[in-house]
């Protein structure tokens, strides 16, 4: 009798604990699936982020644990800035149907942002039909003026081959005028507490802008300042172009064209 | 087992395996089991023996603990996003004997602020190495030797960090395939066998002894070596630095070109100092070093050198896909033993420029 009871009851606790495990395995399992799809949604984020921010500040972002609301410190550094605009997009965004003007657009950005991340650069912000670019401002790089000329000549050439597809579809060419500067300024996540962007801000990003406007008066595609020029491989073609004023800076300013790279002897890779 | 790294864009490997029993028997006796990914290196041999001879995890660690070396080889491959050096390391942690939720928390763990302060120390000493380099070398290592580090660990955790920089690199650079590591834990043979490797690995796992450098390199980087006299990382270095000098397969200049390149990047003026001495004994004159410095570029360099300083410079700072597919390009001019030695001296001068900064400076 007594036996019957002792198994009864070890039968009875065995089927309870039996019951809690299973209990707690789906349980378990309930959470890994739970952790499945949080980390999916991370990782959708994650892409979707990487379409707003350069990717590597994303990355940094994220490896650094940055909260909301706070960020990176901002670096003092030294970086070299692009920017490009083009030209007569007012007259030609008054002629096209809104759908297709945004589609010549995007096939313009893109073409712009490749040429900049193939040659090492980051591009900051889309102003309008402008894009500002920066080249040394997340990651030390000391060619950054070869590699910010050498982005605009890839424009040049993405921008030509972009007008062929343009001219078979009967829309209208597109043409670019680029300025570039060098100089020191602050590089990191700025903006307001609910809204923060990744820049860099000196001096040097108002002077490419400015001297880009110039490339209307002188009648070319891409103009350096001389602080880009002395650091300059001496391969590339420059011509220079008569001092103009602009705005913000007292004494004129001396800029040069850049027309190609003279050598020819680079093996083209990648 | 779903990783970290499942969402890095890898491309199709760029080399062909090629079999070479002495050198596969070598990796063997040294890790314990077969290491099929040897086969990839076996046309230049000095790289695929610094692979295996400079691994932290076999006998060069006097003073570091192993955890602490495991999650500095974790956290630096997932900064440089190799996907294949992050896999072995997380298939090792798995054949130990961790689950994989094990293996997620501790993933999970490296971004917490919970962790002890002298884990905290190394894996933001690892991070910044990979990200900043020798820029932040400094503040990097004030910050270790706050959290209670002694000089010799130190030494050890900036070996084990640029180590891991150069397997990265090396194993990134021509995509080596990771979906086998990945893959293993879900496969029933390597799940029955784990108890196995995990007593293989535990016997080929084991602590450095003090070991005396007989001899020193004959090119730059000598001091480096000196600086880990005693311990079993000299020789490990300098044999790889001897034997890397010694392959024929690019030119002595176009080496220390690359070398150069790659320490003007990173900006470690002890580097650069040292190997532009060598480039001198070389006979390259000083305006043409300058010139390729300066732009990547001279009239006197040939077209090998001309593409691989520009190569060795796309390693310094890279994204795996970008950099795999710039390399394939590379496939057109040189050939496969050479550009699998140009893959070696980028990915060594990486690592040993990032270390040169940490070591030098501070011995």
């Amino acid at each position: 009798m007594t036996w019957t009871v002792v198994t009864a009851a070890v039968l009875v606790i065995i089927a309870i604990l039996g019951g809690a495990l299973y209990r707690q395995r789906r349980l378990n399992q309930n959470l890994r699936s739970q952790l499945e799809a949080a980390a999916a949604n991370l990782e959708k984020l994650q892409q979707a982020c990487s379409r707003l921010a350069p990717a590597g500040v994303v990355q940094r972002l994220i490896a650094d644990d940055v909260q909301p609301g706070t960020g990176p410190k901002a670096e003092r550094k030294v970086a070299t800035a692009l920017f490009v605009d083009l030209v007569g997009f007012t007259a030609m965004s008054e002629r096209l149907e809104p759908a297709v003007l945004a589609r010549v657009l995007d096939g313009y950005y893109q073409r712009m942002s490749d040429a900049i991340d193939e040659h090492r650069g980051q591009v900051g912000s889309f102003v309008g039909d402008g894009i500002v670019a920066y080249f040394g401002a997340t990651q030390p790089n000391p060619w950054q003026c070869d590699d910010a000329v050498r982005a605009a000549l890839a424009m040049r050439a993405a921008i030509d081959e972009y007008n062929g597809e343009l001219d078979r579809e009967g829309l209208p060419r597109l043409s670019i005028g680029i300025g570039i500067d060098r100089g020191p300024g602050l590089a990191g996540l700025m903006g307001s507490r609910d809204r923060k962007e990744y820049a860099f801000i000196g001096r040097s990003v108002n002077i490419a802008a400015r001297v880009q406007a110039l490339t209307r008066i002188h009648q070319v595609d891409i103009l350096v300042t001389e602080t880009v020029r002395d650091d300059l491989d001496p391969g590339f073609v420059l011509v220079p172009m008569p001092a103009e004023p602009i705005k913000g800076l007292t004494k004129p300013v001396m800029t040069y064209a850049v027309r190609r790279r003279s050598t020819g002897r680079e093996p083209a890779v990648g | 087992m779903a990783s970290a790294l499942d969402h890095v864009a890898w491309e199709a490997c760029l080399l062909d395996p090629r079999r070479d029993r002495v050198l596969e028997s070598y990796a063997r006796r040294k890790m314990g089991m077969p290491v099929p990914s040897i086969r990839y290196f076996t046309s230049v041999p000095w790289l695929a023996r610094a692979l295996i001879d400079l691994h932290p995890e076999y006998g060069l660690l006097m003073h570091l603990d192993q955890h602490t070396a495991d999650v500095l080889t974790l956290v630096v491959s997932q900064e440089n996003s190799c996907r294949f050096c992050y896999a072995a390391q997380r298939a090792l942690l798995w054949a130990q004997g961790m689950s994989e939720a094990r293996i997620q928390r501790v993933e999970q763990n490296l971004s917490r602020a919970d962790l002890v302060p002298r884990t905290v120390a190394a894996i933001a000493f690892g991070r910044s190495q990979s990200r900043v380099g020798p820029a932040g070398a400094q503040e990097a290592l004030q910050a270790l030797r706050r959290a209670g580090f002694s000089d010799d660990e130190m030494k050890e955790i900036a070996f084990t960090v640029a180590t891991t920089d150069f397997l990265n690199r090396a194993f990134s650079i021509p995509a080596i395939p990771s979906r086998p590591l990945e893959q293993m834990p879900e496969q029933m043979h390597m799940r029955l066998l784990r108890p196995l490797i995990n007593r293989v690995l535990q016997r080929h796992r084991f602590r450095g002894r003090a070991t005396p450098l007989e001899r020193l390199p004959s090119y730059p980087y000598v001091r480096l070596v000196k600086a880990y006299a005693g311990s079993p990382i000299a020789p490990a270095l300098g044999q790889t630095i001897e034997e890397m000098w010694a392959s024929s397969h690019l030119t002595r200049r176009c080496k220390l070109l690359m070398l150069a390149v790659v320490a003007r990047g990173l900006g470690c003026q002890v580097c650069a100092f040292e190997v532009s001495e060598a480039l001198q004994r070389e006979g390259l004159h000083e305006p043409t070093l300058t010139q390729v410095l300066t732009h990547l570029d001279a009239p006197d360099l040939d077209v090998l050198e001309r593409l691989l300083v520009r190569f060795a410079r796309d390693t310094i700072w890279f994204e795996p896909a970008a950099l795999q597919r710039r390399t394939r390009g590379l496939r057109d001019y040189l050939s496969g033993p050479q550009l699998l030695e140009a893959i070696g001296v980028a990915s060594l001068a990486n690592g040993l420029c990032r270390l040169g900064a940490m070591v030098m400076g501070h011995s």
